[in-house]
């Protein structure tokens, strides 16, 4: 990890609103920060270093399971150095990175050369998912046992899935004697021939539309494949209403855990009446009633967390007629502020869920962070809830400026983000000042 | 739009687009819409420009964003745009302070066709106020079609009712996203009364596999004969016609296809869009 030079080996956090549903945590509260660990939580804490954040909000770091950081082979895009920046810009201590990059991360050599950058140049905690078929090309197992051996966290086929069922079963069979978890991007291509959802607004605007059964039915494949291999599964970017309820039946049948992004909980496909190529993004916006249906699993622990899908794309890809742009939405920086402003301010979800499907649950899936308690990482996110703020290009520390939100307006914003006690985003000498 | 045409049609109208420069930058393959553009532009005295994508720097990779750029900075004064890809002509418009008209952008909108329909069909109605109360029938790949997106307001807007008809692999899935009645075949469309027989090009890539079985079924079922004519129906087409597939080849000609008046409407609508879309012409003629 890349902390900032001068972190204080002791920080104590005074007068924060500390939330973590985990633990029951929500009060105001002091905790102290010792040798990257949290210490102490308490009333009337002291120490060399305070930082006063009385009126803002501490909550766990946020964690990403799906992030596109375009290393190796589009840093023009997005870095390890710039993708970290922005997941720490928008409060994640953890992310894990898709392999779905030139070259793809299928030999264990790009593993572990993306491990090293990582050590050098990320300021959060990120994770390396390797690819579960060699070139994502849906035929040939990755060497799995090796990869992890690299340093692989798990394996995905993101970006594009997995054609053959049976090939799918196998992959499951072998990540399961590797020991490693399995996230899955559930989409049929047969169905999948448009580039936004089959509705109304595709039949209205002539742009070619992909059904959501091209996703439910993968999504069923996967989940029944799941079920008997007993692999551990991640389905990410769950976007319709019929996918969330085949994962809740599943749950208790299969080793299965399910996101959904903050885009597909905040958008719908009334955006492709813009005909604006940014708004193109796989899985497609949905109709209202699938934001609904996923907003309410999201509520009901169906889906047990959110990832961003964070997706930078130079602008060449973007400003496009809609059927020529590139898919995919920037979102780390955005994540929170949106879900929160959209869900939590308009309504639909408790601050305390949005915290728990940020933080608690996606770092429950990683294994590290995601709790405020006494002896763990401090992996922590500030936040000022009151802040209003419009989404701009010079806002962003994304290489990319791909965002849905650039000139909305959001109320919330993250003011600083702690890895390892390391003060890796720092917006509170602006904010506050620390006192020494 | 039509007053102004039908102006145009008279030639009561002089040259309005004298000194301006149109531009035509037509991507894809275009007959009769190319030329009639074009036959507009020059009888309007327009200096005209054309562009295809293989002899201009889109062939070489240029973007779309740079060619209509430069469009721009060369000083067209309108840009007359055929595109493969659906919002084309509303991306251009984002980059240019010329005028762009739409000559068709893939599956999403072909204006000029829907306006030059209404002016045939109206002539031979009578007039736009005859049009009111009649029923057509839009036939065929709704799916795909451009000019069905761009017929279906501009027939409703005339008060005209409207049902299509077509196999519902070559419908949209929310085939209710225009809340009209979907029919089955040509015979039903007869039944509900339909005056208008609005026929849709089967595409060439689409005759066969997945999504129909075979041309001769299509034709059997969604294709006008002969037999299906009497009774004052009225047969269109946008062309370029596949004949024995929509339209049998003797109807193509009869009495009661408009398919010849819809092409020599081209010439005079276009002339009254350019002249409307460079401010040449404010006003429709009294």
């Amino acid at each position: 990890m890349n902390g900032r030079d001068g972190t204080p080996a002791e920080l104590v956090i005074r007068q924060a609103y500390v939330i973590d549903p985990t633990k029951g945590l929500d009060r105001i509260a002091d905790v102290r920060i010792r040798e990257g660990r949290v210490a102490e939580i308490g009333d009337g804490l002291r120490g060399t270093r305070e930082l006063d954040a009385d009126g803002l909000h501490l909550f766990p770091g946020f964690v990403d399971v799906h992030a596109h950081w375009r290393t190796p082979g589009r840093e023009d895009e997005e870095s390890v150095e710039s993708g970290s920046a922005s997941a720490a810009a928008g409060g994640f201590t953890g992310v894990v990175m898709m392999p779905n990059t030139d070259p793809v991360v299928d030999r264990p050599v790009v593993v572990s050369g993306l491990v090293r950058r990582v050590e050098k140049e990320s300021r959060v905690r990120a994770y390396v998912s390797a690819a579960l078929h060699a070139g994502l090309n849906g035929e040939r197992l990755t060497e799995m046992r090796l990869l992890k051996e690299a340093g692989a966290f798990c394996v995905s086929d993101d970006g594009l899935g997995t054609a053959s069922a049976g090939v799918l079963r196998n992959g499951m069979l072998y990540a399961r004697s590797a020991g490693l978890p399995v996230i899955l991007h559930c989409e049929d291509h047969t169905l999948a021939t448009g580039v936004v959802h089959d509705g109304v607004h595709a039949a209205l605007a002539g742009v070619p539309g992909s059904p959501a059964s091209a996703e439910d039915a993968a999504t069923a494949t996967a989940l029944v494949l799941a079920a008997e291999t007993g692999a551990k599964v991640h389905i990410t970017h769950v976007s319709t209403a019929l996918s969330a309820a085949l994962v809740g039946f599943f749950k208790g049948r299969a080793d299965v855990s399910a996101d959904t992004t903050p885009h597909h909980l905040t958008l719908t496909d009334g955006l492709v009446a813009t005909l604006d190529g940014m708004y193109r993004v796989n899985p497609p916006l949905r109709p209202e009633k699938d934001r609904g249906g996923v907003i309410q699993a999201l509520r009901d622990g169906i889906l047990d967390f959110v990832a961003t899908d964070h997706a930078p794309h130079a602008s060449e890809e973007k400003e496009l007629p809609f059927e020529e742009a590139a898919p995919g939405f920037l979102g780390h920086e955005t994540a929170f502020a949106a879900l929160y402003t959209e869900l939590v301010l308009g309504g639909g979800l408790s601050l305390s869920r949005l915290v728990q499907a940020m933080s608690c649950s996606s770092g429950r899936w990683v294994g590290e962070g995601g709790r405020i308690s006494a002896g763990e990482p401090a992996d922590l996110a500030l936040v000022d809830l009151s802040e209003r703020w419009t989404v701009g290009r010079e806002t962003l520390l994304s290489q990319s400026s791909n965002s849905p939100y650039l000139g909305r307006r959001l109320t919330s914003r993250v003011v600083g983000t702690i890895v390892g006690g390391h003060l890796v985003h720092d917006r509170t000498g602006a904010k506050l000042g620390v006192r020494a | 739009m039509l007053d102004l045409a039908r102006a145009h049609a008279r030639g009561e109208t002089g040259s309005p687009l004298a000194g301006k420069t149109v531009c035509l930058a037509f991507f894809e393959a275009s007959t009769r819409t190319a030329v009639s553009f074009e036959l507009a532009a020059r009888r309007c005295g327009a200096d005209v420009i054309s562009l295809s994508e293989k002899g201009s720097a889109m062939a070489k990779g240029e973007s779309l964003i740079d060619t209509v750029v430069t469009l721009d900075r060369l000083g067209a004064d309108a840009i007359v745009l055929r595109h493969p890809a659906v919002g084309a002509a509303t991306f251009a418009a984002r980059h240019t302070g010329a005028a762009v008209v739409n000559a068709g952008d893939g599956c999403g909108q072909h204006p000029t066709q829907a306006l030059l329909d209404l002016y045939a069909l109206s002539e031979a109605s009578g007039g736009f106020d005859e049009l009111t109360g009649r029923r057509v029938a839009i036939v065929g790949d709704v799916l795909h079609s451009r000019v069905a997106r761009s017929v279906i307001p501009a027939f409703r807007a005339t008060g005209m009712e409207v049902a299509l008809v077509a196999p519902r692999t070559l419908l949209p899935q929310d085939s209710g996203a225009w809340r009209l009645p979907i029919l089955s075949t040509v015979d039903e469309a007869l039944l509900w009364g339909a005056s208008v027989l609005y026929m849709l090009r089967l595409q060439n890539e689409r005759m066969s596999g997945a999504r129909i079985p075979s041309v001769a079924e299509y034709a059997r079922f969604y294709g006008v004969s002969r037999w299906h004519l009497g009774d004052g129906v009225l047969v269109m087409h946008p062309g370029p016609v596949n004949r024995g597939v929509e339209i049998s080849g003797e109807v193509v000609l009869d009495g009661s296809s408009l398919i010849p008046h819809q092409v020599a409407a081209g010439v005079h609508v276009r002339s009254a869009v350019l002249a409307l879309a460079t401010g040449a012409a404010h006003e429709v003629a009294a």
